[in-house]
């Protein structure tokens, strides 16, 4: 075993220099022994952090590109908003959707609420009178189908593990009945879609109430306690 | 057990646990790490066979953090354990999704198995009741004869709601929990360790020799090494600046206290409070024995079962507070980390835990050679240290966020200069 005598200590790794004083130490090493903690490993540098800071950087000179041309020409319109939100929606599946590692019921009800969020706004600022409305009255209801018959496929394929996906679901099922209200107030006009994502809604719901009663109340139990 | 047989298969954060996912980070990660060198190389196969049987036996562990609108809470994982080759990292932040969403983690190395856990989940004793299942199914599997000797919970036997309950709640006193106010603590400056990494210094002494050097100042180990730790400081630190303002901030040392030795409690998770002790290094000619006095006099009136329940009422009541329980949790975060770092962090210049003397089942004990265990240290309490000992070997743990050793070497040679034998190990963060 190796010795310092300054501090007059012996070392029981295979340290050249003291750990407390770092003098050279005495006597020689042990060259059977098995060193108790592993060899420092410097941290390499990822591929994907420096991927992420490229995509950011892009995005944004694009997006203040776009910005700056649509002010300096400005004509009374903000078309800029269609490329941008675009942009900014690659943008998310690529952080959110590829790289980040949530579960996916996660990933797909905030992609689709950006998606809604998104299109209204370019809806509401772009759109000629007479064409106003298509997002709300066809895409958000339709999306949030489609996003609740995704999560609900999952679950079924992937039963084991509808604990983490029910909360999402839950959220995307109350979401649905947002068209309908809206369609009761004359916000929109057509009320097919508005419908079909109700009754989907409603259809999934029962089936969760049906056939897993305790899940869905253990869920909000846990999401909700204070 | 199949998922389901619990009704309750999801746990509130217990009081001490429901501060931690709030406040950590990269640099504070509130995890420890219990080490333990048996006699012969660990077979990593047998190692993960009896981890995966005894994790049933824990339903508390078995949990992955997931967050809710006012509190995070501990959900049943039904994702696989794997055991680890131990890396170079001590303490390091355990980020769940590397690990199947397990708040802890079981390394293993040569000889060497060793747990790091987030300090949500448990504190040292209910870590330390783990691995003595884990450790006892382990031997088991070597084909060893070993008994459990009603020291260890073996996975025959049931769960029980004493074991998750949150002891906290259950023995505190809603009319004692006054707010004492405390000064700020002198913190122990330095050079940051690049990457985040910690440095591990561990000593070994005997630990009768330490008793009876404890013994032979009347006081308690726990009394004599906390005096020792703030003599070092003072001499390392302090002395001959003491008329510097920044100096004239009490040194105090953190002693978390094990409150299941005062309380009848069989609780796995956190139920621990602490005692401090404290003073204010503002002369040149400050002795051991002074501080001793001082060390001994504050811990007297910490451990004071009265004491001890105002700091875990005052917790509770925090916890309890119904503006805080109504604000949603994005929120709450904020209030919690500046509460955390005002309240807590800058409150102490170093954290001292001991777990004492750890005992093993006799039948056990030819298989474990010494056990040590370590905190994590951060940005403000740069130097921590972990104590324990089993059968003769005593263990004093030093970590730190800081490349300076100079604590280190004061404290170590004080053991040395009086003619006991010292031996030292490091993890190398030194020499890199």
């Amino acid at each position: 075993m190796k010795y310092c005598d300054k501090c007059h200590v012996e070392v029981r790794t295979n340290q050249q220099y003291c750990p407390l004083c770092h003098q050279v130490l005495k006597g020689e090493p042990d060259a059977n022994r098995i060193e108790i903690y592993p060899e420092f490993v410097p941290l390499t540098r990822e591929v994907l952090p420096l991927t992420k800071k490229v995509i950011l950087f892009i995005t944004v000179v694009a997006i203040l590109t776009l910005l700056i041309v649509n002010l300096a020409e400005w004509d009374g319109r903000m078309w800029s908003l269609i490329p941008i939100g675009s942009i900014l929606y690659t943008f998310m599946v690529l952080r959110i959707g590829i790289f980040s590692r949530q579960n996916i019921a996660f990933k797909l009800a905030i992609l689709t609420t950006v998606l809604i969020g998104i299109l209204n706004a370019i809806d509401q600022e772009i759109t000629l009178d007479a064409n106003k409305g298509w997002a709300l009255n066809y895409v958000t209801p339709l999306s949030l189908l489609s996003c609740n018959s995704a999560i609900s496929m999952i679950i079924w394929i992937k039963r084991i593990n509808y604990r983490d996906y029910i909360f999402y679901l839950l959220t995307i099922l109350v979401f649905s009945l947002v068209p309908l209200i809206l369609f009761a107030f004359g916000v929109i006009q057509i009320l097919w879609p508005a419908v079909v994502a109700f009754g989907a809604a409603i259809f999934i719901l029962l089936v969760i109430i049906f056939f897993f009663p305790k899940s869905i109340k253990e869920e909000i139990h846990k999401r909700f306690h204070m | 057990m199949k998922q389901g047989q619990y009704a309750n298969d999801w746990f509130k954060l217990d009081n001490a646990a429901k501060i931690f996912p709030a406040i950590s980070t990269k640099k504070e990660t509130n995890t420890f790490r219990v080490q333990i060198e048996m006699t012969e190389t660990v077979d990593k196969d047998l190692l993960q066979l009896a981890v995966d049987s005894v994790l049933e036996r824990y339903p508390m562990f078995k949990v992955r953090l997931k967050s809710g609108l006012f509190w995070n809470y501990l959900d049943h994982n039904e994702l696989p354990f794997y055991v680890q080759p131990l890396t170079h990292h001590v303490c390091g932040n355990l980020n769940p999704k590397d690990h199947n969403g397990y708040l802890f983690q079981i390394y293993y190395r040569d000889k060497m198995i060793a747990l790091e856990m987030f300090h949500s989940l448990a504190d040292g004793s209910g870590a330390f009741a783990f691995i003595k299942t884990m450790l006892y199914e382990y031997l088991l599997l070597k084909g060893y004869r070993v008994t459990p000797d009603n020291m260890v919970l073996t996975r025959d036997s049931l769960p029980s709601k004493a074991e998750y309950e949150d002891s906290n709640l259950t023995y505190y006193d809603p009319n004692n929990h006054k707010h004492v106010h405390e000064d700020r603590a002198f913190l122990i400056k330095g050079t940051p360790i690049a990457d985040g990494n910690i440095g591990l210094i561990s000593g070994t002494l005997s630990a009768k020799e330490v008793l009876e050097l404890a013994r032979s100042h009347n006081s308690t180990i726990t009394e004599y090494i906390a005096t020792l730790m703030m003599y070092t400081i003072y001499i390392t630190h302090i002395q001959y600046r003491e008329h510097l303002k920044e100096n004239q901030k009490p040194v105090k040392i953190f002693v978390p206290v094990n409150l299941r030795k005062h309380f009848p409690s069989g609780s796995l998770r956190n139920f621990t409070n602490f005692i401090k002790s404290g003073m204010v290094m503002n002369r040149s000619d400050i002795t051991f024995d002074e501080i001793l006095e001082e060390t001994k006099r504050q811990f007297a009136y910490g451990m004071q079962e009265k004491e001890l329940i105002r700091k875990m009422s005052e917790n509770v009541s925090f916890e309890k507070n119904i503006f805080l329980r109504m604000t949603p949790y994005f929120l709450k975060k904020f209030v919690l980390k500046i509460g955390y770092k005002k309240m807590g962090l800058l409150l102490n210049t170093l954290s001292f835990s001991n777990l004492g003397r750890i005992d093993f089942p006799e039948s056990m004990q030819p298989y474990i050679d010494r056990i040590s265990c370590a905190v994590y240290s951060g940005r403000y309490n740069t130097v921590n240290i972990g104590v324990s000992s089993y059968k003769d070997v005593f263990t004093i743990t030093f970590t730190r966020s800081i490349v300076e050793t100079t604590i280190e070497r004061e404290f170590f040679r004080h053991f040395s200069s009086k003619g006991m034998k010292v031996t030292i190990e490091s993890n190398y963060v030194e020499e890199y």
